[in-house]
């Protein structure tokens, strides 16, 4: 016998009732209410918490109880079982299972997942994308923190003609787009523009001074574009933010955009390493020392060498290991 | 109370009844587990299982919340859910691809999503109201097509040539056709709402954005200076941790504006909408504290950064608890006295029939 408000489905009178099984059916009795149905055609909820579980019968009508645990003694005398998906919600293994798993695939997808699917997004996207991409960034920077370079114009053609000459590993030469300017508030730096537009800053070639470590540091940015780093940051920098706007996205908006940061600080490093690898490659197929462009990171780390020094290396972070890892291929290079 | 039922009806001033309090029974813990194997069976199933979990929360949601000592449901199919998405992310592509590739098509895309749109809302409406019930009788929502039109397209259409002066208005007139609309069973819903006080609550969010922005600019703009200054002292470029400062305070402000001015604005109008509701002779009352809510939502968002997400089932019981424990429904009569609409009547008028177009597009 088992307490229930019974509710006919056309009003919202409660109608208090006792549920008991007999045989194969289920018997309710109550004020002015006595009938029985075959257990089979009984629905019964889930159990949700502390929620009343309802046994929604054919008609339309309905049964609500409160006390769940007699209701699971009452509903263990008939064949009903509960869903699995019930009993994973109520058992602790299956709760720390989940939560297990679930952390286990969030780090896979963060570690390799998303660069993974960023790279070939990267590639795969149609170049006209990097094109409009670029076109549209230089526009911006040329409106307002990039100015013309101040490089003599023949310095300017012999830095150009060593980077258009310059044979890549993998064949032929680069058809990235070279372009000089200046800028006092980025200093010493160069970057890598989505359809690969290499941008190279005043302050980078005069610290730097030795115009071949300068063609490093473009052989390392060449690593860029051929990897297409530019458009695969911004797709994993995406990917991210619309992964927090839907994860804690209905707490704050805001917020979304705080880990893409973040997230970008951390795989920047792994594609420096690549850009680097790369660089290293280029100058050795073209009969240069990758220690060039450990000579270049170290000039762009000393802290009194002449105008504001952290830009480049600000957004190339682990000098130190970078050059020890540079020299060490230069090394292996002599060796052979 | 007893004031309110007695000057509201006479007839009714002799069996002037106790308010009933809404309750939410749900526990942090209890709705982890549910949370946490709905989460996995979704990421397994790459999505597909999405609309059985969100039934599923509902439902947990809904049987914990009570008033007169009977709770709420949730009877919608996961089904309908699901074709919902699809069609609610097919649009999404459809207006992303058709703004960024600048052809006649855009704006035969853009005018079409245009179209369909309020007609859309107004049957989610329809799906979330006719898919909730207490006591075993159902909500249903009675908003005509044309109303969806006039309060989306037209409303809509207004608030932007007026560059946003009729915001408040337009609120108010949405809130006028769903809770004007709204039935349970056979018992209508009226909202008493004016836009005056809708203007009212929007001026004070103005006039707190406009407090923010002027500290915020202010100890921005001051550090920033102060940087520069500092430079020029020094003869050399401006130091990049007081410029990182300055952005610091300035978005740190901003984010502060952003949760707390939100959650304080959403209790206001939460507050009117609802005490300005009335279910049949029944009343409604709410009294949602701004600043209550505004320690709970920064509070809660803290704790969920904490712990990479794993807070997030408790904090959202917290906020259902504290949002609906602050509702009352101040009968006018017995509560028993609810009638379902007779099935006949639900076929002749062909509204509740024609479910088939019914569907939750929200995300």
């Amino acid at each position: 016998m088992l307490r229930a408000d019974y509710f006919d489905g056309r009003s919202t009178r409660i109608r208090v009732v006792t549920l008991s099984v007999v045989g194969e059916d289920l018997v309710v009795t109550g004020e002015d209410i006595d009938f029985r149905v075959p257990f089979a055609t009984v629905r019964v909820d889930e159990r949700l918490g502390r929620a009343p579980r309802r046994l929604r019968l054919k008609d339309g009508t309905f049964c609500e109880v409160r006390d769940l645990d007699a209701l699971d003694i009452l509903l263990s005398l008939t064949a009903h079982r509960d869903g699995w998906v019930d009993r994973m919600q109520r058992h602790l293994q299956w709760v720390l299972f989940s939560i297990v798993v679930c952390v286990v695939l969030a780090v896979v997808a963060y570690k390799w997942g998303l660069p993974w699917a960023a790279a070939e997004g990267a590639h795969r996207l149609p170049p006209a994308i990097g094109k409009a991409l670029s076109v549209q960034t230089l526009k911006i920077l040329d409106g307002g923190i990039l100015l013309p370079s101040k490089i003599a114009e023949e310095r300017q053609q012999a830095l150009s003609a060593e980077f258009h000459g310059l044979r890549l590993p993998e064949g032929g030469t680069s058809d990235s787009t070279l372009l000089f300017r200046g800028s006092p508030q980025l200093g010493a730096n160069a970057f890598t523009l989505p359809d690969g537009t290499i941008i190279v800053l005043d302050d980078l070639i005069t610290s730097i001074g030795d115009d071949q470590q300068t063609l490093a540091v473009l052989a390392h940015e060449l690593g860029h574009a051929h990897g297409r780093h530019a458009l695969q940051l911004l797709l994993q920098s995406s990917a991210v933010g619309a992964f927090w706007t839907l994860y804690i996205g209905d707490i704050s908006h805001l917020l979304a955009v705080a880990p893409a940061a973040v997230v970008q600080a951390r795989y920047s490093q792994a594609l420096e390493r690549q850009a680097d690898d790369y660089g290293a490659a280029l100058l050795l197929h073209n009969g240069m020392s990758p220690a060039l462009l450990a000579g270049a990171l170290k000039k762009l780390a000393e802290p009194h060498s002449g105008s504001s020094m952290e830009g480049y290396l600000l957004s190339h972070p682990s000098t130190d290991e970078r050059m020890r890892h540079l020299r060490l291929l230069a090394a292996s290079f002599k060796a052979k | 109370m007893e004031k309110i039922s007695g000057s509201e009806s006479p007839s009714q001033a002799s069996s002037a009844r106790a308010a009933e309090q809404l309750h939410f029974t749900g526990r942090g813990g209890e709705y982890f587990g549910v949370w946490i194997v709905n989460l996995l069976l979704t990421i397994v199933t790459l999505g597909i299982y999405s609309p059985w979990a969100k039934v599923r929360r509902l439902q947990y949601f809904y049987r914990h919340t009570e008033v007169a000592g009977s709770s709420f449901d949730f009877h919608g199919s996961p089904i309908r859910i699901l074709i919902g998405r699809v069609i609610a992310l097919g649009m999404l592509i459809a207006y992303n691809l058709s703004v960024r590739l600048h052809s006649p098509l855009t704006f035969v895309t853009v005018a079409g999503l245009a179209v369909v749109m309020p007609w859309l809302l107004r049957n989610s409406f329809r799906f979330r109201l006719y898919n909730t019930s207490w006591r075993g009788t159902r909500f249903h929502f009675r908003g005509t097509v044309a109303g969806a039109y006039r309060v989306f397209l037209l409303n809509g259409f207004l608030t932007l040539i007026t560059l946003y002066v009729m915001a408040p208005f337009m609120h108010q007139r949405l809130k006028a056709y769903q809770h004007d609309n709204s039935w349970f069973g056979r018992t209508r819903c009226s909202f008493h709402a004016r836009a005056g006080q809708f203007y009212l609550i929007y001026l004070l969010l103005l006039a707190a954005i406009v407090v923010f922005a002027i500290v915020i600019s202010v100890s921005g703009i001051g550090g920033a200076l102060t940087a520069l200054s500092q430079a020029q002292k020094h003869g050399m470029h401006p130091n990049p941790h007081a410029v990182f400062r300055a952005l610091v305070i300035l978005y740190g402000g901003l984010l502060l504006m952003g949760v707390s001015i939100g959650p304080a604005f959403h209790a206001l109008i939460t507050n009117l909408i609802w005490n300005n509701t009335r279910l049949g002779e029944h009343r409604i009352e709410c009294s949602m504290s701004p600043f209550v809510l505004i320690w709970i939502t920064l509070s809660n968002l803290l704790l969920v950064m904490l712990t990479l997400g794993l807070f997030i089932p408790w904090t959202k019981v917290r906020l259902a608890k504290f949002q609906l424990e602050s509702a009352r429904v101040l009968p006018a009569s017995d509560l028993q006295e609810f009638v379902e609409t007779e099935p006949e009547t639900i076929g002749a008028v062909g509204e509740e029939a024609a479910t088939a177009f019914d569907f939750d597009i929200s995300l």
